[in-house]
């Protein structure tokens, strides 16, 4: 927040030079082309009207001659017969002895009366105001008159004044922006709008390989805004889930760093290894995690890639769906800075309740003696009453763990500077970043290093494009990601871990320094027979420092071969991506007290060190946080793009690839090998007058991972497209339905990541030559070691492509013009799953699973997608949109046991389904269990109050026969969002909802567990389970147990839960300060904006953050208020 | 002209174009072949002499680990020893077998499975026989020699199968990976086919080149040798002929899909004949072998008392790693992990040793099973008492047993050597744990509540106050809070002593007491009992009570089977005998008892506790086939009561 304001006026000077450097250019080149006329007139006229003598000449010699036709009416009748006379000999000769004079002007002759000199100047002089889209006026625009050299540029206030006639055509133009032709017809005041030059035009649409006309796009391709996806949070794919038609995705967590969203275009439809999207950032393949650290400021277009068509150039690997990201080029015109200052305050959304201690060592007293009646009891009376009654809370602790390692919020900090423009020959874009993301765990002011999250990423863009030739453009792309993350020694999620199991009673979270111990220069922390954990020891004992750096380097060329042939291109772009990452931890090891001896008349104690800790940091690195990756990536491609006779519209396209991906320290030979993809491609479209269109695509793709003979996959896919509005008979109803168009997709897409990254080499075996895990000991001493030998996998060379066949119906309509709806339905059908052979017995002693592509799967699904803007005043818009998105998918092909029982088939159940015991109810007691059905769930004795499920099969036991289907998929298949915005004069205001539906998830019962590993107990536990005094047979907890009791924990019914939810996902209110008092601070804009995300949910769970399911005692997802301020200067 | 030229560079640029594509992907093939050559497949491991040896090693590494207290069911899932369940849960072991203990068994995911890893064992065997034959730089006599280790282990493995799972298919050849779907269905073979198939292995092993001896003890020492085979097929033949696979009427509806019965139901003598050859054979080759009966070494610089001799020979004949007693020792499974878990603390200096909890403890029953000094059951014993529960005060004369002045029961006095080696007890001397001069004063047990290895919470201290003294090797010594030093020995899967009651048993089965071969079959028990220091079984019946049972089959049975579980207690042994024999019913009938842990006063404590009751039926002598394989291949049958 501190930024240099006087650097910025600076920067302001240095802008206005250019912009004055850049006007004065322009007014020299407007007075180039003043020269005379040397055309000759052979002309034989006898009592003609001087009008139709003046249209002859203009025919003859094609040069307009532009008068008022008062002057002239039919009595004015000349005679005359010239032969090669100059034109204005000529028109002397015509306007003899009349009051006429002509003038010439660049081409054209003007006609005047010459008693009207002095001209009324409101009849002949248009006046009007220039701005840009946002309503900001323009000075030093230039305006000139179409077909003369007549021009003005307009003021400091955007207005101008230009001479003109009513029939005049007025050509308005800036340097950045796209020209203007207005017909005056007669108005006498014309204010213009001015649209910046940019890549994101309304009508041409982010494809594979290059933009298309969006009217001629036939593929499924999602485009979002990319304002739609700022969102208050470092991460970008937590903005993806309901504002994108297609994308069906989720958050689990909420610490800062591990929080990236899960998504999927169109739901997942293999159970092979990969289901994510291909990502490409300016065309070159990164991480979700990239993709999460992008700016969305930075940001030119946003594209999800849907069918096959629109894949189909990616073949090898576009199956799950493409997400393409472009970056922001510079454009040409002064320099535009912009800045954006964010600063937020996060808080978890849902905050678990956990039992009171006293209410937690009365219950595990309970769950001791209800299982065991001769058991020991943990806690004594006494222990719980003077704990009650809040005694030395020394003696008698009562830790509210939660309170003690966790804030209530913390805050966070985000800044983004751009700055863009450029000449002529060169333009750019540069952008940095900073976002600062803190954790909510305390920090312990007696340590001097600070154990919370706390991340720092910088990230610095330069895209930079030349043009070398006229026909020869380099664009040079350079980001760099670095990100500085301390925090605790293991992570967020584990302190959430600890905290929830640890006992709070036992122990103090530490000492206080006492008489004894005065000396001590450590934290005495408390611990019981130093068997325990201790979270707030954990938490502070040290910290985790890691680094993560990511360059890349973009060079690309592009050559318009119009010399050749006219619509040829060349384009070529080779990337180089490094990224690097380690960590090192650095912890002491605590010393842990327990009380030694304790005097309960004066309530004095004495403490005992139970352990050695160490008072010095000691230090280890994270070898799995290591990573490094080198990958290189190389595209050329030729283009061809032309109109023949205005209605035959023809492209065709070619590409070639190649990329090689190598990790560093993989561990293992076959995984240190270089991951190569090759590629040819092609696209070829044909579209008749707008109405019809084709396109054929293919993808011809290589792995390395496949043998010789499977090593290339040819992927073919065609569309076609109708738009029926379009038609001449549409002519009729196109004010009402002003877009309608129908188009069909059909073709194969490949995936070349179909086993998991550790089995790369199919066709070969794999075999570990020193495997520890075979080791064998022999001698006298017992030292005689050698390892064994293990075969990891077994070759199969016949291992291909995993291939899907997509299908797509879209409809498109736009209504009004305002409205616009996309509909889609898709459905998709996956072959060669690679899967392992479920049938080979184990009797065939194989070591590793045996594997082929023998899985079939489908899904289908539809995703819609609804639009509608309305500017009502200047001064007051609206817009609203919606997104829906739903896909299911089910298993169509699965190699599986041969079942007894149809339900245990996974054929025809969704990808996702989970299978599990119905749970009926609790058992009354112990007697009822003992005469029901043996369930043979766990390997724990069950009785009164544990789940009673049901025997499905009617065999006279619960077994693994007995699991059913239960619930939804794990992973939504409904996904939706919608949210409006409004603008009244500088304010505006949006909100947006999300929602999930048809997901079901699973409380977890073993973490959930009470006392188990000392779980703490969850209030809705102990306010609700079934207990000998209460047989309670439908209380949310069976009987407690000190440890987990397996009948109880098995998947069932019982701890399924909805998963749905709907959510104010975001609200933002804004304010642009009007535009004469911005100027006033040098600003072109200025905008201070405060919001929220996360702020409520709606869900039929209470317990935590249904987002977050099963992981729900995790780091908890973020509620986010923000504040924030946008600045641009011009 | 104009037009020409630009033709002209239009054929140029259209040449570069293609030019370049051709030339991309002229070099297709070669950038995906990634692979370097020399990447490891399974045909290096036959290459060279050196990488075969790492393949038989990956031979052995499927040894069962004997004796691990989470792995090897015989240890804690029988009734002979008892830890906490999981409800105290900490950390350690695993506790499959304890659950095995209680019943608790389950055809989902059976507990301490071993179907996987002993089936894929017989496959690295396979594949070791298919291709030793290829390695170009080994010696004959040592391939002939690795050929037959491999054949034992490939017999060991298919035997350990039959005594967990009865009747199991034979893996004879590897089939190959990518054999039809149906032929991966195997069947069970009959029972009598295994035992025959895996004799038939340990035959072919032993007339290979397996060595008597292990050429160099301190490389080899723990391979198979020809004893170790005998010994084995000793075993499997006494397996073979023992009423669960001889003539068993409760398994005779186990039948495979196609009607071929799984078990022999009449009863065949012969099998124990062959039994008898087999063991003869065995102890013969142990003699040649220099295999013999322990007795510890007493030199003049020794001087302890002959009680203390008389333990000591007792307690090394299994802790002293190759000693002269041990024909098989399994060295993939060693002991130390078994020693931390059951040791005693013994010095109260070090009560809050946190390393040292002492969980795995002997119920009481075990502690009645040994005998009296006198070489005869408790309740044989004429001399004896009938109340073992009355309190008694240690006196001068046991003192190298119970400590003077200390009271405790009848039943911990007078008692036969093997139970003061066998066994520690509250008030029992504990000889060694640093304390090595017999005359001065040694370490004993107190465990009653409050003292040094009494129970301190459940979960912490014995649960039943028995400690496993057999398991822990006399120098063991707890030096400080956190240091204890533990003597390391592998696990003894075949003593001396077992291969000579496995004789006599043999003998008394195929002929009775009174047959050809009874003079044999007496020197064999006695030379047992005369190391334990007691005197031979028709002294001791004749003296010591009022039914010399020797005499007739039944009673020899007993005394053999009885002689049986005390010299062999918990090695492991009586888990799959009390199976083999048939009697495990029976047994399991006493339940498992504790003393009152949670007592200060010898008159509170020594009241005998019931930790929990044991069940055993028809369906508890075999592993139930994990359910999931049979759905996978229907030709398997699951056992019965599964």
């Amino acid at each position: 927040m501190d930024l240099n304001l006087r650097k910025f006026s600076l920067w302001y000077k240095f802008l206005r030079v250019m912009k004055l450097t850049t006007f004065i250019l322009l007014v020299f080149s407007l007075h180039i082309s003043a020269s005379g006329l040397s055309q000759n007139v052979t002309l034989a006229v006898k009592n003609m009207s001087v009008q139709k003598v003046l249209k002859q000449i203009s025919r003859q010699t094609g040069v307009s001659i532009i008068y008022n036709e008062s002057y002239f009416d039919e009595t004015d009748r000349v005679t005359f017969q010239v032969d090669h006379m100059p034109i204005e000999d000529v028109l002397n000769l015509c306007l003899e002895g009349n009051d006429y004079s002509h003038v010439i002007d660049n081409g054209m002759i003007l006609i005047r009366k010459n008693n009207d000199l002095q001209p009324k100047q409101e009849d002949k002089f248009i006046k009007g105001k220039v701005t840009d889209n946002e309503n900001k006026p323009l000075p030093g625009a230039t305006i000139t008159v179409v077909g003369t050299t007549r021009g003005v540029i307009t003021d400091n206030d955007g207005t101008y004044s230009i001479e003109a006639g009513p029939r005049d055509k007025l050509v308005f133009s800036f340097i950045g922006m796209e020209s203007l032709i207005i017909d005056i017809n007669n108005q006498k005041v014309i204010n213009v709008k001015l649209i910046e030059k940019s890549e994101e035009l309304e009508d041409v649409t982010v494809v594979a390989f290059g933009k298309q006309k969006k009217e001629s796009v036939i593929g499924s391709i999602t485009t979002v805004k990319p304002a739609e996806l700022k969102v208050p949070s470092s991460n970008l794919t937590t903005a993806l889930s309901g504002r994108v038609a297609g994308i069906i995705s989720y958050q689990r967590s909420g610490e800062p760093g591990q929080d990236n969203a899960d998504f999927f275009v169109r739901g997942i439809t293999t159970f092979g290894t990969n289901t994510n999207p291909l990502i490409l950032i300016d065309g070159v393949e990164l991480s979700s995690t990239d993709l999460a650290r992008l700016q969305p400021d930075d940001i030119a277009s946003f594209s999800i890639m849907k069918d096959a068509t629109a894949t189909a150039l990616y073949g090898a690997r576009g199956a799950n769906g493409v997400i393409l990201v472009t970056t922001k080029q510079g454009v040409e015109g002064p320099a535009k800075i912009s800045v954006r200052l964010e600063n937020s305050f996060s808080m978890p959304t849902t905050d678990i309740e956990f039992a009171d201690p006293v209410t937690y060592m009365r219950l595990q007293n309970e769950a001791i003696l209800t299982r065991d009646p001769g058991g020991q009891l943990l806690y004594s009376q006494e222990k719980i009453e003077n704990t009650e009654a809040g005694m030395d809370p020394i003696m008698y602790p009562a830790n509210d763990w939660k309170e003690m390692l966790f804030k209530n919020y913390t805050m966070n900090q985000r800044a983004n500077l751009s700055v863009s423009g450029g000449g002529a020959v060169a333009r750019y874009y540069v952008a940095a970043a900073f976002n600062r993301d803190n954790g909510i765990l305390k920090v312990d002011k007696r340590n001097n290093f600070n154990n919370n999250i706390a991340i720092n990423n910088y990230n610095l863009r330069a895209n930079v494009d030349v043009d070398i030739f006229k026909a020869t453009e380099m664009i040079v792309r350079l980001n760099a990601d670095f990100e500085d993350y301390s925090g605790p020694i293991s992570g967020g999620a584990e302190m959430y871990n600890l905290m929830v199991h640890s006992n709070p009673v036992l122990f103090p979270a530490y000492y206080p320094t006492d008489e004894d111990h005065q000396y001590v220069k450590h934290i005495m922390f408390g611990n019981y027979e130093n068997s325990y954990i201790n979270p707030y020891a954990q938490m502070i004992r040290g910290y985790k420092d890691k680094s993560r750096s990511q360059m890349l380097a973009q060079v690309e060329l592009k050559q318009d071969l119009s010399a050749i042939t006219k619509g040829l291109s060349l384009r070529g772009m080779a990337s180089i991506t490094r990224l690097s990452q380690f960590s090192v931890t650095r912890a002491y090891q605590p010393f842990y007290y327990e009380i030694g001896s304790y005097n309960r008349q004066t309530g004095d104690y004495m403490l005992t060190q139970t352990n050695t800790g160490t008072e010095y940091l000691g230090y280890s690195e994270v070898p799995s946080d290591r990573v490094m990756n080198s990958t290189f990536y190389f595209e050329g491609m030729a283009n061809y793009d032309r109109e023949f006779k205005e209605k035959h519209s023809v492209s065709g396209l070619l590409v070639f690839i190649a990329r090689q991906s190598m990790d560093g320290n993989t561990g293992s030979l076959q995984l240190s090998l270089p991951s190569r993809n090759l590629g040819l491609s092609g696209r070829a479209t044909y579209s008749y007058d707008h109405r019809y269109f084709g396109e054929f695509n293919f993808g011809y793709n290589g792995t390395e991972r496949f043998d010789k003979n499977h090593r290339f996959g040819f992927f073919p896919s065609a569309g076609v497209a109708w738009s029926v509005s379009n038609e001449k008979f549409w002519a009729p109803i196109k004010t009402v339905v002003s877009n309608l168009k129908l188009r069909y997709s059909y073709g194969l897409i490949g995936n070349d990541q179909i086993g998991s990254r550790l089995d790369r080499f199919y066709y070969l075996s794999e075999v570990n030559m020193n495997d520890g895990g075979k080791a064998a000991r022999f001698g006298q001493d017992l030292n005689e070691v050698l390892n064994g030998v293990t075969v990891n996998r077994y070759a199969n060379p016949t291992i291909t492509w995993e291939t899907s066949v997509k299908q797509n119906f879209a409809l498109e309509v736009g209504l009004w013009n305002d409205f616009s709806i996309v509909a889609e339905y898709f459905t998709e059908y996956r072959k060669n799953i690679l899967m392992s052979r479920a049938v080979i017995p184990r009797t065939m002693g194989l070591s590793a699973a045996v594997r082929s592509n023998v899985g079939e799967a489908s899904g289908k699904g539809t995703d819609i997608s609804i639009e509608y803007q309305k500017s009502w005043t200047n001064d007051f818009w609206t817009s609203f949109r919606g997104n829906f998105t739903y896909a299911t998918s089910k298993y169509e092909v699965y190699e599986e046991p041969q079942y007894d029982e149809v339900w245990r088939s996974r054929i025809g159940r969704s990808l996702n389904q989970q299978y599990g015991y119905i749970a009926e109810r609790l058992f009354v007691d112990d007697n009822e269990a003992q005469n029901s059905p043996v369930q043979e769930v766990g390997i724990d004795l069950y009785g009164g109050g544990d789940i009673k499920y049901t025997d499905i099969n009617k065999d006279g036991k619960i077994n693994e026969s007995d699991r059913v289907p239960i619930g939804n998929p794990t992973v939504p298949e409904m996904v939706y969002g919608f949210g409006f915005s409004v603008g009244y004069k500088g304010i505006d205001f949006s909100a947006f909802f999300q929602g999930v539906a048809n997901e079901s998830f699973w409380i977890n019962a073993s973490t959930t567990s009470p006392f188990n590993g000392n779980t703490q107990l969850l209030k809705v536990y102990a306010d609700s389970y079934w207990s000998e005094e209460h047989r309670n047979i439908y209380a949310t907890w069976p009987r407690l147990s000190p440890t987990i009791n397996s009948n109880n924990v098995a998947t069932s019914t019982w701890f399924m839960r909805d998963g749905s939810f709907l959510r104010l996902k975001q609200v933002e209110v804004g304010y642009t300060l009007p535009r004469s008092w911005s100027e006033k601070m040098h600003m072109s804009n200025f905008r201070l904006y405060v919001g929220g995300n996360n702020l409520l949910l709606f869900s039929k769970f209470k317990l935590w953050d249904v987002e977050m399911a099963g992981e729900g005692l995790g780091y908890p997802i973020q509620k986010v208020f923000n504040a924030g301020l946008n600045i641009s200067f011009n | 002209m104009n037009k020409n030229k630009n033709k002209h560079m239009r054929q140029i640029w259209i040449i570069r174009v293609l030019a370049l594509i051709a030339m991309m992907f002229n070099s297709c093939s070669d950038y995906l072949d990634v692979v370097p050559e020399g990447v490891a497949t399974i045909d290096m491991a036959f290459n060279q002499r050196d990488e075969t040896l790492k393949y038989l090693y990956t031979c052995y590494s499927y040894m069962p680990r004997n004796g691990n207290p989470g792995s090897d069911p015989a240890i804690l899932g029988s009734d002979e020893l008892c830890t906490y369940d999981d409800h105290y849960n900490f950390g350690g072991f695993d506790l499959s077998s304890v659950k095995i203990a209680r019943g608790l068994q389950n055809t989902t995911s059976p507990l301490l499975d071993m179907w996987g890893s002993l089936y894929q064992g017989i496959r690295d065997c396979n594949i070791f026989l298919e291709n030793v034959v290829k390695v170009p730089d080994l010696p004959d006599w040592e391939r002939k020699q690795w050929i037959g280790e491999v054949k034992f282990l490939k017999a060991y493995y298919h035997f350990y199968l039959v005594q967990m799972y009865g009747p199991v298919p034979i893996v004879r050849e590897n089939l190959p990976i990518d054999v039809s779907v149906f032929d991966v269905k195997v069947f069970r073979d009959p029972a009598d086919s295994c035992f025959n198939y895996i004799v038939q292995l340990i035959d072919e092993a032993a007339d290979g080149g397996l060595p008597l001896n292990v050429m160099d003890p301190a490389k080899e020492l723990g391979r198979i040798t020809i004893p170790i085979a005998l010994s084995l097929k000793a075993k499997v033949l006494m397996t073979a002929a023992s009423p669960l696979f001889n003539g068993n009427n409760d398994q005779a509806t186990l039948q495979n899909r196609d009607g071929t019965r799984l078990f022999n139901s009449t009863n065949d003598l012969s099998k124990w004949n062959k039994a008898v050859v087999a063991c003869k054979e065995a102890i013969a080759v142990c003699d040649q072998a220099g295999l013999e009966l322990y007795y510890y070494p007493t030199s003049a610089l020794t001087d302890l008392t002959d009680t203390t001799i008389t333990q000591m020979s007792l307690r090394n004949a299994f802790c002293e790693r190759w000693e002269s007693e041990i024909i098989w020792a399994n060295t993939q499974s060693l002991s130390a992990e078994i020693q931390q878990y059951t040791a005693p603390k013994l010095n109260p200096e070090f009560r809050d040793a946190p390393g040292i909890r002492s969980i795995i403890s002997a119920p009481l029953k075990i502690a009645k099973l040994f005998y009296t000094h006198h070489g005869v059951p408790i309740a044989e014993d004429k001399t004896r008492s009938t109340d073992i529960y009355a309190l008694r005060t240690g006196g001068i004369d046991e003192k190298l047993y119970i400590k003077s002045g200390l009271t405790t029961v009848d039943m911990h006095f007078d008692r036969e050597p093997r139970f003061y080696a066998s066994l520690g007890f509250d008030g029992g001397i504990w000889y060694g744990a640093g304390k090595t001069d017999d005359k001065e004063e040694l370490w004993h047990i107190a465990a009653k509540k409050g003292e040094v290895d009494g129970q301190w919470a459940p979960g912490v201290g014995t649960i039943s106050g028995y400690f496993c003294k057999k398991y822990l090797h006399f120098n063991n010594t707890l030096s400080s809070l956190s240091s204890y030093s533990i003597t390391d020995y592998p696990w003894p899967i075949i003593r001396v002593s077992d291969l000579y009651l496995m004789y006599a048993e043999a003998i008394n089965e195929a002929e009775g007491p009174n047959g050809a071969n009874q003079a044999e079959m007496f020197k064999y028990i006695d030379l047992v009992r005369a190391r334990a220091g007691l005197e031979s079984v028709r002294d001791s019946w004749d003296k010591y009570t009022n039914n010399p049972k020797y005499s007739s089959q039944t009673g020899m049975r007993q005394i053999i089977q009885r002689e049986r579980l005390i010299e062999l207690a918990f090695e492991g042994q009586r888990f799959w005998d009390i199976r083999r024999w048939k009697t495990a019913p029976e047994i399991y009938k006493e339940p498992i008892e504790s003393w009152s842990l949670g007592q200060y006063k010898a008159a509170d404590y020594y009241r005998p506790l019931v930790l929990y009751s044991q069940t055993f039926g028809v369906k508890d002598y075999f592993w139930p086939i994990r359910n999931s394989d049979i759905i996978n291949n229907r030709n398997l049958v699951q056992n019965i009561g599964w």
